[in-house]
Order: C-alpha cells, then structure tokens, then sequence
C-alpha cells in the first residue's frame, strides 16, 4: 500500500509546502489555523455556506487529487470524531431563538458527520464508495484500515483523511482527557492511498490497527512489531501522543527516549490528529538527508495512545 | 467467503425484543403514535431512561439514551456468546447524534441554570456510546463507529462484512442505535417533510415521514467461528456495496442513480442476478423525493419482474441511524419465517411507477432479500440476505 499524495491544513505552515518536517517549530500557545485561499478551491455560492471543516477537507482534497494527478479516486474515506460540531452547536442555538416559529433547515442538513466525505463526493461529482468513521481518538485509523480493505477489494485510489474542527461549547476534551492544560487545536490531512508505487510515492503504508478499551498497551505494541517482522530497535521514530505518564512508561519499556518525540508538541490537541502525524512522517520519509531526526529515517511508527485504553498505530516505511 | 448471521436483537416502537417487533408485524400493528412532548406521529420506544436503566440492571450513571437502547439491542442479540482468545471478536456500532441527546438537555437547561450538568459534554462523542456498549459485552479490539445520516445502520453491517472477509475478524456485532433527540424532531420539522398522521410509503397520495428512535444488533461470523461458537446459522449476509448519489446534500436524485448502483453492485457481490431476490425491505421514508427516486432505481433494477416489497416504516417511523440495522433485523425474520413484510397505509399506486407493495403478511418462498438504505449526503447502501442453505 503506497501514499501517493499528502495535505494538511493546521496550525503550521503544511499546507502546499512539501518538506514541512524539517522546520517545524513546537506549536505556539497562540497559534490559529492557518488557511489557504479557499477561493481556489471551493466556489463562492458554496463556500459561503461550508463550515471549517468542510473547507479544509474539500482543500486537502483537491489539493492531493493535483498531486497525485487522477481525477476521482475509487472512494472516499473520512474519518472525523465531532463532524460538522459548528454547524450542530448552530442549530441548537436556533431551535433555542426559534421557541414557536420557523426555523431554517440550513444548519441542520450540513450537521451530520458525513456532511464532510458527502460534499467532497458532491463537489468532485463521485458516485464511489463514501465512509465516515467517528470512533473519537481512532476515526482516522479506523478510516485507513477501510481505505485498505478497499484496495484488497480492487479499488486503485482511495482519497483518506481525518478531519475536527474546534468547538468546545458542546463538548468538554479537556475534561474527557482529564487535562485541564492541553492546547486544543484542528486540523484536516487528506491521502490519496495506493495499490501501486508511482514515482509520486512518498512513502509506504505498511500496516494499520485499531484497539479500543484495552488494558495491556506494551503487548500489544510489541504483538503489532511481531506480526510485521519488526524489532523494536529497528524502528528509527516512534511518533507518539499520550495523556498521561503512566501511558508513556508503557511506551518507554518498549522503545528508548532517543526514538520517540511527541506529536502533539507540532500538532496540538484534536481527536484526528494522528492523520497529521502520519503526514508528518510521510513527509520526513520522501525528504531524505533534511529531517530534524537525521539523515537515515526509514521506518516510523505512529503511536497514538491519546485516550488511554484506545490504541492508534501506523507503521510506514520508506 | 461465507458470512452467517447468528444472532439479532431489537428494539422498536413496535416491541422490545425480536419476538414483539415480529408479532406487531405479523399482525399489521404500528408503533406509531402521538406525541405529548411534540405534538407529532412518532414511533417512540415505550420505555423511559429509568426504566432502560433498571431494566438492563445498570449502574446508576449518566447515559445517553443512545447508548440505553443500544445495550438492550445488542444484549439480546449477543445473547449466550462468550469472549475467547481464538475468535477475533469486534463491535462497530452506527448513530448519528450520538450523545446529543444529553448535549442538548445540557445546552438547553445552561440557557437559565447555572447548575445544568457538565458531565453530558464529556458523552457527546459517536465512539463514546459504542465503547460503553462493547465494555458491557465485554468486548475489546475492534471498536468501532460509522456515521453517515439515515444509512449508518447499513454501514456497519457492511463493514463488520468487510472486517471478516479481510481477515481482520472471526465475529462482530454490527448494528445501530438512534433515540428520539429534539435536534432530529426540530431539524426534519424544518425541512417540512413531516406526515401529520401515519405515513403512506410508496402512495399516490403519500405526504411525508415520521420519526421514531430504537436499536438493533446482529452477530456476524465466519466459519472458524461458528466452528468454535457452535452458534447456529439464522441466515447469511450474501451482499452488500456503498454508492453515492452525488446529487444534492437532502434530495435524491430523480433517477435514483446511487440507489440504483448500491443494488447492482450488492448484486455482483452476492453472485446473483435481480430474479433471485424475493423480497426488497425499501428505505420508502414516505416523502415524495425518496419513494419516488427509489421506486425508479428499482423499476431500473428488476424491469417488469419486481418482487415482493415493501417500507416497514409505517410500524417504526424512520429511525434514521438505526433504520438499516432495525430492517436488516426484520430481513432476516422474513427469511426465517418465509414471509415478505407488509406495508402499512398503502391504497394508490404512484402514478409515475405503478408499483404496488405487499400489504399483508403471508406465506412464500423467500431465498433472498434486499434492504436498502439511504442517508444525507447522497449515501445509498444495499445489503441482500440470503437462507441459510
């Protein structure tokens, strides 16, 4: 399985800028997304009317569909942990000045999850396979594994991206990870997912898993290596999130400091973040000889352990 | 690869348990009713949060009522299954509020109160109220949440199917769960799609939807499991397929093109052609634009030869999330008692189509039967069933 093409729109300077990884800086506590020009990509009559979140996925889109040079991939797989929650926590608040009187509909029929992977499939025209996953911390592995079962199934290319935006009137992250001092961010990174290497290739997807409500983090690590024929000293990043320190001994018994750098110091805190790791790591993979992690990076794992019990990882290589 | 169906489970506004919802279909018996709280035809589950809560013999916590109809489905489906190391055993569960229900209980009291209860923002999340549904099976892994509107319930039959024949898993319970919350009631009564009394799928005269909330499960496994569980077969899940109709947000396109895709497609992966199917369990929602849209795609499906069909949505209301996992429940009922289901309220043929739906329930051959399934933003899914040989 090959990544064909990557984008990212965050709080860091990812989007359209190829080679990200070697000069990203720790996040700023006063960091706002940053966002292109979605005149570019989105008509005004639409865009007016997208919530954060569809834009940044419709962008991401298109901007890996230009990179890998195809016009419809096979399917389209979104995973997101809160959809449209901006579009939702807005048609509360109508019904609650409405009482008695009319309401308009038009926050409500974008409020649903798949309101995101539907208007990309509307915008591109694409009558193909459409998934939303919304397994909070997991969606976007979960998205992967059904990006690679669609390939095993015959599909070619496969559009996969993870996607929250911010909102923390309807929902309490901070109290949910039991961290009061997170930085709360968003984000959006979209992957065209390949059955085969191109000369566009920047890296290649080895294996995704998923586990939820597990109590024996280290095992399973150490069983996903097994099952991959590879050593835990063979793995030159380990690209981790976690909540709290009991989490990272887990990690730190398997793998030494000098492997493991945390995520979330690049990508903040949202539920789809390891979308922006992965592309973080696909990057330091195609840029050889740049990476802040040194010149022989080759293989990565993306570790995402940010609600404990729930286990993300990821493992390419390049 | 084989994928057997061993287990259901099901909450309605026509019954707490299979048994219950299959009697009120037998005998022609809607769940629908009116309202006190909204002044609407609704199918409600008659059964309040405390008395969810003590019925499933709960500990007393905040839940979502997603999460309350849930277990009671999943529990009667997952029945006598047992965790064991040699099968691969995971959940992927469907809803489209979530835990919005609690959120907007919250939203709303904060309004006047400054006491309203935080806890509910921490229950929002889809994943939450499915992971509390696995921890009360027992069950760890593959834990997983699909959302996409009014097909999410299909979805995650469809891809529990996809997880087994990838060899990601030996058994899943796969199903969906979706409770009566203000925002749906207020949202759909925006749209103006509402039938003030029992909706008329598939009628010449038909004038809108109901809502109604409920749960349901089933088991799916492969052989190494039915081999280890000694579980025995109900049925099969012989096909099923994903298409987009990429036409409007809300609104079906007037051919039905991603209906029309998700059926033949399901078609292909079951090995089979349209005469094979008996029976067709419709989305018919009772608007306009979906029975219309759907009654084209299948005129473009079966031609002339149209089996039995029908829309179960007269006894249920539309349960949104949990409808393709609700019908896919009575899809296999029908398989297993040899019956299509009726269709409530139908007296004129559309006549666009001129296509009349079963109206009673009786005796047949039934082989195979398609469900389908379709949600906002153009999502369409099909999923045949097939007797278990």
């Amino acid at each position: 399985m090959y990544i064909n093409a990557a984008s990212t729109i965050s709080h860091q300077p990812t989007f359209r800028n190829a080679g990200f990884s070697s000069n990203l800086r720790k996040l700023d506590p006063s960091s706002g997304l940053i966002t292109p020009d979605y005149g570019d990509f989105i008509p005004a009559m639409e865009r007016r009317r997208m919530s954060h979140v569809q834009k940044m996925a419709i962008a991401c889109s298109l901007d890996c569909l230009q990179q890998a040079g195809i016009q419809q991939p096979d399917a389209i797989i979104v995973g997101t942990s809160m959809g449209c929650s901006i579009n939702t926590k807005n048609f509360l608040d109508k019904i609650l000045a409405a009482t008695n009187g009319p309401l308009s509909p038009t926050s409500f029929i974008v409020s649903t999850h798949n309101t995101i992977a539907g208007q990309i499939a509307l915008s591109l025209k694409n009558h193909g396979y459409n998934m939303t996953h919304t397994q909070n911390s997991l969606s976007f592995e979960q998205s992967l594994i059904d990006g690679i079962l669609t390939i095993e199934n015959g599909a070619q290319n496969v559009l996969v991206g993870g996607a929250d935006e911010e909102e923390d009137t309807i929902y309490n992250m901070r109290a949910r990870l039991k961290n009061e001092e997170i930085h709360l961010t968003c984000g959006a990174s979209f992957f065209i997912l390949s059955k085969n290497q191109d000369s566009i290739t920047s890296a290649r997807l080895v294996d995704v898993a998923s586990f939820g409500l597990i109590d024996n983090t280290t095992g399973t690590i150490k069983n996903f290596l097994d099952t991959n024929n590879t050593l835990a000293e063979e793995i030159d990043l380990v690209l981790f999130a976690v909540s709290d320190q009991e989490n990272k001994n887990d990690l730190k018994s398997i793998f030494q400091p000098w492997q493991m750098f945390d995520y979330q110091e690049i990508t903040g805190t949202y539920y789809t973040n390891s979308s922006f790791a992965m592309h973080y790591a696909v990057d330091i993979l195609s840029n050889k000889g740049h990476s802040i992690f040194g010149d022989k990076v080759k293989n990565i794992l993306v570790c995402n352990n940010l609600i404990p019990g729930n286990l993300g990882l990821m493992l390419l290589k390049n | 690869m084989k994928i057997f169906v061993t287990g259901i489970g099901v909450v309605s506004a026509i019954g707490q348990d299979a048994e219950q919802n299959l009697r009120s279909l037998q005998s022609l018996t809607t769940g629908l009713s009116r309202s006190a709280n909204f002044n609407l035809m609704l199918g409600e589950v008659r059964l309040s949060n405390e008395q969810l809560i003590e019925k499933l013999d709960l500990p007393n916590e905040d839940y979502s009522r997603t999460t309350l109809l849930a277990i009671l489905a999943a529990k009667e489906a997952w029945s006598n299954n047992k965790i064991n190391k040699s099968v691969r055993t995971g959940l992927i569960s469907a809803t489209s509020v979530g835990g919005l229900d609690r959120t907007e209980k919250y939203y709303f009291e904060s309004q006047t109160s400054k006491t309203a209860r935080t806890y509910s923002l921490m229950t929002h999340d889809n994943g939450r109220t499915t992971e509390r549904v696995a921890a009360e099976l027992g069950i760890s892994g593959y834990i997983g949440t699909i959302s996409t509107a009014c097909s999410s319930g299909a979805n995650a039959i469809m891809q529990g199917a996809r997880l087994l024949e990838g060899n990601k898993l030996d058994r899943v319970v796969v199903g969906a769960s979706e409770p009566l919350a203000t925002f749906d009631v207020k949202g759909f009564s925006s749209l103006n799609i509402f039938d003030n009394e029992i909706c008329k799928p598939f009628d010449d005269k038909r004038s809108g939807l109901n809502l109604g909330e409920g749960a349901a499960y089933l088991v799916l496994e492969n052989e190494h499991s039915i081999s280890v569980t000694g579980n025995k077969p109900l049925c099969m899940l012989s096909g099923w397929n994903n298409a987009t109709d990429a036409f409007h947000q809300t609104a079906s396109s007037p051919d039905g093109k991603g209906a029309y895709l998700a059926m033949i497609n399901a078609l292909a992966k079951a090995g089979i052609t349209a005469g094979n199917i008996n029976y067709v369990n419709a989305h018919g929602t009772g608007t306009s634009n979906n029975d219309l849209s759907e009654s084209m795609a299948l005129r473009n499906v079966f031609g002339d030869a149209m089996p039995s069909f029908s829309s179960t949505k007269g006894f249920t209301g539309h349960t949104l999330a949990a409808a393709g996992a609700i019908e896919a429940v009575y899809c296999v009922q029908s398989i297993l008692s040899q019956a299509p289901l009726p269709n409530l309220n139908f007296s004129t043929p559309m006549k666009e189509t001129n296509m009349t739906p079963e109206t009673s329930f009786r005796s047949a051959k039934i082989d195979y039967v398609l469900s389908n399934s379709f949600g906002f933003g153009g999502n369409c899914t099909c999923l045949i069933f097939g007797k278990a040989w």
